[in-house]
């Protein structure tokens, strides 16, 4: 137990601020050519090794510049063969997409409901062997964009599988949606369109491992979520320091302070929760527990970050001269799309492994 | 960053947990529920007595002063989990005190007091508040002026918990009268029986004991000042840190929870199941991401102490997050329990002996003491993010 960054997570997150801190640039080629695409993937897949803890250093970093959240449809995409497999799949998709030669997106949970990772497509198994999907997956991240997307279909007898599928296919209907912030997500239909690839060597997927795909995501997204409340934290501490009224900086008046100092205080529980989270994920766990600890203290506190530096900065953040609202948009967008804090709450309702460590402690400690 | 305790912390937590399973005994419990600490001679002394004896009072000192070398993550570990049973651990002059010393003290200073609190022989009151001098304690007015080999101390402290049980008092004195406030300020040991000391009892909302302590031309050898004259100041902020440190690992908490999450499965007098109410399990489920965070906050705090850093900004953040948390659990616990709720402590009818009862009025203190919160934010504020003090 040691809850200090390494020098090797310091020094990363140091190349990444540089790299991700040249505004206006896309940084796709950069990111793929300094090997972030591949973070957390086994080398033998063509990835960069190391584990999802160095992959949650890059989205604090990403949170914090605004990297385009494309980036992280293909990371997520990746890590779902990863975790899902079997050996042929991951040897097939992961050199490309760890390298950030292919773009993908993954439609393996709801939108509204990351623990809800029920199949969206009816999935039909052809004679010579193939399968078909058919149905709708709603809010699909970048698939406007991205060139795969790994998506679960249930066949006619309720069993959960995992496909690769060209979004560029025929059958395939991308419609975009116009969300908050620009951000870019669609409603895909899927008309009984032939699959590349079935994961895990064709066998059904199990729970677990779908649940824990989807909570590395959202473990992720909550790191990503901390770098945003940490950006408009410091650039909030940075105006109200210049700005002056009644003859001295507003960072001077207590008022504005305890709003900083609450803001340092939620964010610090959320990066720690989830930190916890992303390590327990890359150490194998489902964790579910960790998961929706860390979404319920990340989405509010990001959100609230971003609000209250809204108040800080007066009209002179509100207006669009200011870009402070493409946080804040981020901030909401990214703490809606998957379940906010009121949802994740429940996640913890259905977690055995707590119900049991509660009952072991008392046990041990002759409770009630 | 790690997660996962490694094999020595977890041997070491082991046998914490075997210590305690073997020494919190009924009578032990009994005792604290009646007298809390303040039965002289009993179970709670006997219970020192061997924690002592393990050189638990020492564990996180170095070697060379009859410490066990071991870090503050151990500390920690041991804290939450005494904590988590409601036994008396270590207490802030082995957790606070004793670091200071060893930091600061002089080569007198260490080899007079430490081997006696390692040993649980001398214990310290905090003489620090005065009743003009609370959150604004550089103000502070005791005086104390050497006489040939002597300080003579003149003053009154306030807040000054466990002086009836404490050997000594950690005072903090005036000793330049014309140095501008922090700059005139040093730190004396004074024995607790010294003639012209008197304690004045006073009860706080939740029982709990405190006193007023009055000093009339108490003398003490110059020996007793602690490091050099006129730094008491740098001491003293440096032991408030480690104490907010030590006072605010979550196992208290964690165990307030874990108790209410069984109460709330429970059918009340009236038959109904508190936890058959969405709004009670939303926030029982706030309440576990709360409690998870401060015991992550506690780790972080501790390895960073285990690094040599005094982590000044994360225990103000980790103080005013469990403090607060700790009030919220407490009114948690009487709205699930409803009009149960209200049943007083050690009344036998009361679920879980009244214990949320008992916390609603305990937890003001942890808010408002070691530190008000206030001040805490400013803290976090100032010296966290570099935002221009406002003339404190």
């Amino acid at each position: 137990m040691k809850l200090i960054a390494t020098q090797d997570d310091r020094d990363l997150a140091a190349m990444l601020r540089g790299l991700l801190g040249a505004r206006g640039a896309e940084p796709w080629d950069a990111l793929a050519t300094a090997g972030i695409f591949g973070l957390g993937i086994p080398e033998e897949y063509g990835g960069s090794g190391g584990t999802l803890s160095e992959l949650g250093v890059f989205a604090r970093e990403a949170g914090r510049a605004l990297c385009p959240l494309a980036t992280y449809s293909t990371v997520l995409a990746a890590h779902a063969v990863l975790m899902l497999g079997g050996e042929e799949s991951r040897h097939r998709w992961l050199p490309d997409l760890a390298a950030g030669r292919t773009s993908a997106t993954a439609a393996l949970w709801n939108a509204n409901d990351a623990a809800d990772v029920t199949p969206a497509l009816r999935a039909d198994r052809e004679p010579d062997g193939g399968w078909r999907l058919t149905g709708t997956a709603d809010f699909v991240n970048d698939a406007e964009t991205a060139g795969l997307v790994v998506v679960s279909g249930m066949d006619a007898s309720g069993r959960t599988l995992g496909f690769v599928c060209n979004l560029r296919g025929p059958g395939v209907t991308v419609r975009p949606l116009t969300l908050m912030g620009g951000h870019r997500a669609s409603c895909v239909r899927f008309d009984d369109v032939t699959v590349d690839d079935v994961l895990n060597d064709g066998k059904p997927l199990d729970r677990n491992q779908l649940r824990r795909t989807a909570n590395a995501a959202v473990a992720l997204i909550s790191l990503d979520l901390v770098g945003v409340g940490e950006a408009v934290l410091d650039r909030t501490v940075a105006y109200t320091t210049l700005r002056h009224q009644f003859g001295r900086p507003i960072a001077s008046f207590q008022a504005a302070q305890h709003i900083v100092a609450d803001m340092h205080i939620s964010l610090s529980a959320a990066r720690l929760a989830a930190q916890s989270a992303v390590f327990r994920i890359g150490r194998g766990d489902t964790a579910v527990r960790e998961t929706a600890i860390a979404r319920m203290h990340s989405a509010t506190a990001a959100k609230w970050a971003t609000l209250d530096a809204h108040q800080l900065h007066g009209g002179m953040g509100y207006v669009v001269e200011s870009d402070l609202y493409l946080w804040s948009e981020r901030a909401r967008v990214l703490s809606t799309l998957g379940g906010g804090a009121d949802v994740a709450a429940t996640w913890l309702d259905d977690d055995e492994v707590s119900r049991a460590a509660i009952g072991e402690r008392l046990r041990r400690k002759d409770g009630l | 960053m790690d997660f996962d305790l490694d094999a020595d912390q977890l041997a070491w937590l082991a046998e914490v947990r075997e210590f305690l399973r073997e020494n919190v005994t009924d009578a032990l419990r009994a005792e604290i529920a009646e007298y809390n600490l303040e039965h002289p001679g009993g179970e709670v002394a006997a219970f020192r007595r061997k924690l002592g004896a393990k050189g638990w009072f020492g564990l996180n000192w170095p070697a060379e002063y009859g410490g066990l070398g071991l870090g503050a993550v151990h500390l920690h570990l041991l804290m939450s989990e005494f904590e988590y049973w409601g036994a008396p651990g270590p207490d802030l002059t082995v957790t606070s005190i004793a670091p200071m010393i060893m930091r600061h003290g002089t080569e007198q200073n260490k080899r007079e007091f430490l081997p006696l609190i390692a040993r649980g022989e001398m214990t310290c009151a905090l003489g620090y508040s005065e009743p003009d001098a609370g959150t604004d304690l550089a103000s502070l007015r005791t005086r104390a002026v050497r006489d040939g080999d002597e300080w003579v101390i003149n003053g009154s402290k306030i807040w000054n918990s466990g002086a009836q049980r404490s050997t000594h008092e950690w005072l903090c004195v005036r000793t330049d009268p014309d140095a501008q406030r922090h700059r005139g300020i040093s730190v004396i040991v004074v024995p607790v029986d010294s003639p012209g000391v008197r304690i004045r009892p006073l009860i706080a909302w939740s029982g709990y004991r405190t006193n007023e302590v009055f000093f009339d031309d108490v003398r003490v050898p110059v020996t007793n000042l602690i490091g050099e004259e006129n730094r008491g100041w740098a001491y003293i902020t440096g032991a408030l840190d480690l104490e907010r440190g030590a006072l605010t690992n979550a196992g208290d908490l964690r165990r307030a929870l874990d108790e209410l999450q069984v109460l709330a499965r429970m059918p009340r007098r009236d038959g109904s199941v508190p936890i058959d109410n969405p709004a009670f399990r939303r926030r029982l489920a706030q309440a576990e991401a709360d409690v998870e965070v401060a015991g992550l906050m506690g780790y972080e705090a501790s390895s960073m102490l285990a690094d040599g850093v005094i982590p000044t900004v994360e225990v103000s953040v980790e103080k005013v997050f469990s403090s607060e948390l700790r009030q919220g659990i407490a009114d948690l616990g009487i709205d699930l329990l409803g009009a149960e709720g209200l049943l007083a402590h050690r009344n036998p009818e009361a679920p879980a002996g009244g214990r949320f009862e008992k916390l609603y009025r305990f937890a003001p203190l942890m808010r408002f003491g070691g530190g008000t919160n206030e001040v805490l934010r400013d803290v976090i504020a100032q010296r966290g993010h570099g935002m221009p003090s406002y003339g404190r």
